[in-house]
């Protein structure tokens, strides 16, 4: 295990909002965790357990105590090196198409070569099954299309870290396992660590090489390797017992 | 198919509306209704036609009405860029201090309950009877219309997109103009629409109010006309003043809008 690199390190993370009678509530207490490169950490947890929280702690949205380190890095702000995927439709910005909702990032980044834009939004694209949309605004796509030129645009970024919040829950079941499979072909291809935030045991078994279920205040459950093979199918062998006991750890 | 007929059928409505309109009109003109005074309230179309072209071809005391147009659009137009300007700068302002913020929206508040007619003496004590007072209540007209929905549109603008911006490193002034202020086009798109109508009216309103010598304007020449008693003349003046009105509307905020909220689907 020593040699594995850690793409991700997070010591003594803690976290609290404040309730309506202004008394502080813990979502997070003296939580540790580390991810190793490339894998993908899939997290289960009933709502209110401070999975997203935790997300959003990562991205830099939320002020913390505690450090999130990134290649050892300590993070404070949000940035490129952590992109986030949310589960609301209506994450590109609807006054660009979708070319420039790829390429906008990118330019930002200092990349202005028009041919090497062009290219990278095409690959990405393709990457995601969505050839030929370019010029399309994003009202004019479906729900499931917008959630992947959303992954089209985080990948074409070349994060560290893409952090996936629900991405695929407001998605019919059809949709989403077709998604599912693409995200899983990505991640295989891709040089970049996954931590997708599921409810369904399901998705975080297909997906997760690595697999944890979180419970209310932030406390983790369960957390081991998923060693079951790939493609994963409800019918491959061990995937009735994970099922079990992921769905246990969540019912506890 | 449906919608085009609904269309054709919209205008069909329309114009007849509008031959009727006419038609009584010219016949209460040539029924003398109103006795003497028939001429001054209903003066035929064909006097209207008339002055409408007079109007043009000779103008009033040797000044041309195109004079009169153009400086009133002159005005009009110094008086909205710099109202628009500077709406962006301060409400830009606004978004990035929180105490600007406070008394912006205060000031603001205030000063949109205020019509700029009613501000004309100060204005006209502070700048003397030139185009800058026309310029300054423009300014006013815009300004604070323009502000409030912009104040609102960056209150309204979700969440998601300002931290999809942030997470791809954007802050300060690039999360100003790259997030907040095109989220708000629809806010901003209504303010011009409220703004232009307001600066419209305030404009006709001052230069009616008093006329600039130096500077003469659609205004003024109403009122000349009025003094004159040259109604046909005060008429046809209505009926440019209604035309650029709905060349402003349909050719410019239209196509505004059409290119911005309507492609980008942020609007029915």
């Amino acid at each position: 295990m020593m040699n594995k690199e850690i793409a991700l390190e997070i010591k003594k993370l803690n976290k609290s909002f404040l309730d309506e009678n202004n008394e502080a509530e813990d979502i997070l207490t003296n939580f540790n965790l580390q991810v190793e490169k490339n894998e993908f950490l899939c997290i289960l947890g009933p709502s209110g357990c401070g999975k997203t929280t935790l997300l959003r702690c990562i991205a830099g949205f939320e002020k913390c105590q505690g450090e999130i380190l990134v290649n050892g890095q300590q993070k404070t702000e949000p940035g490129i090196d952590r992109i986030m995927v949310f589960q609301d439709f209506n994450q590109l910005f609807p006054w660009k198409t979708v070319e420039k909702n790829i390429q906008y990032p990118l330019k930002q980044q200092g990349i202005k070569d028009k041919a090497v834009l062009d290219q990278l939004t095409s690959e990405y694209l393709e990457k995601v099954n969505l050839p030929g949309i370019q010029k399309k605004y994003p009202h004019q796509l479906s729900g499931g299309m917008k959630q992947r030129v959303a992954i089209a645009k985080a990948l074409a970024l070349k994060p560290q870290i893409i952090l996936m919040d629900e991405p695929f829950a407001a998605l019919d079941a059809m949709t989403r396992n077709k998604l599912l499979a693409e995200v899983q072909n990505i991640s295989k291809t891709e040089d970049c660590t996954f931590m997708f935030i599921t409810h369904n045991i399901q998705e975080a078994i297909v997906l997760g090489t690595r697999v944890m279920v979180m419970a209310s205040g932030g406390k983790v459950k369960f957390d081991e390797k998923n060693t079951i093979e790939h493609p994963v199918t409800p019918a491959s062998e061990g995937y009735g017992k994970l099922w079990k006991r992921l769905h246990d750890a969540l019912e506890e | 198919m449906d919608k085009s007929r609904r269309r054709i059928q919209r205008i069909i409505v329309q114009v007849i509306f509008l031959i009727s309109v006419a038609i009584i009109w010219e016949v209460t003109a040539k029924a003398h209704v109103f006795g003497e005074r028939s001429e001054l309230v209903f003066p035929t179309l064909e006097a209207i036609g008339t002055a409408f072209i007079r109007n043009f071809t000779e103008g009033y005391a040797n000044v041309s009405f195109w004079v009169y147009i153009l400086n009133s659009m002159k005005l009009l137009l110094i008086g909205l860029f710099m109202g628009i300007a500077l709406s962006f700068v301060l409400t830009g302002f606004a978004l990035m201090n929180k105490v600007f913020y406070d008394i912006y929206n205060l000031v603001v508040s205030v000063f949109d309950l205020l019509p700029g007619v009613a501000l004309l003496p100060v204005v006209i004590v502070m700048f003397g009877i030139n185009p800058a007072v026309i310029v300054f209540l423009v300014v006013h007209a815009v300004i604070w219309p323009m502000s409030r929905n912009m104040l609102d549109g960056f209150k309204a603008v979700p969440r998601i997109y300002v931290e999809a911006g942030k997470n791809i490193g954007m802050k300060g002034m690039k999360l100003l103009f790259g997030i907040y202020i095109p989220a708000t086009t629809s806010y901003i798109v209504s303010g011009m629409k409220v703004s232009w109508a307001r600066a419209w009216r305030g404009l006709i309103s001052a230069e009616m109010i008093f006329g600039i010598a130096s500077c003469p304007g659609i205004g003024l020449y109403i009122n000349q006309m009025r003094t004159n008693m040259k109604n046909a003349e005060m008429y046809a003046t209505l009926i440019v003043i209604i035309i650029i009105g709905v060349v402003v509307q349909y050719g410019i905020l239209e196509p505004i809008e059409k290119n911005t909220i309507k492609r980008w689907g942020m609007t029915k």
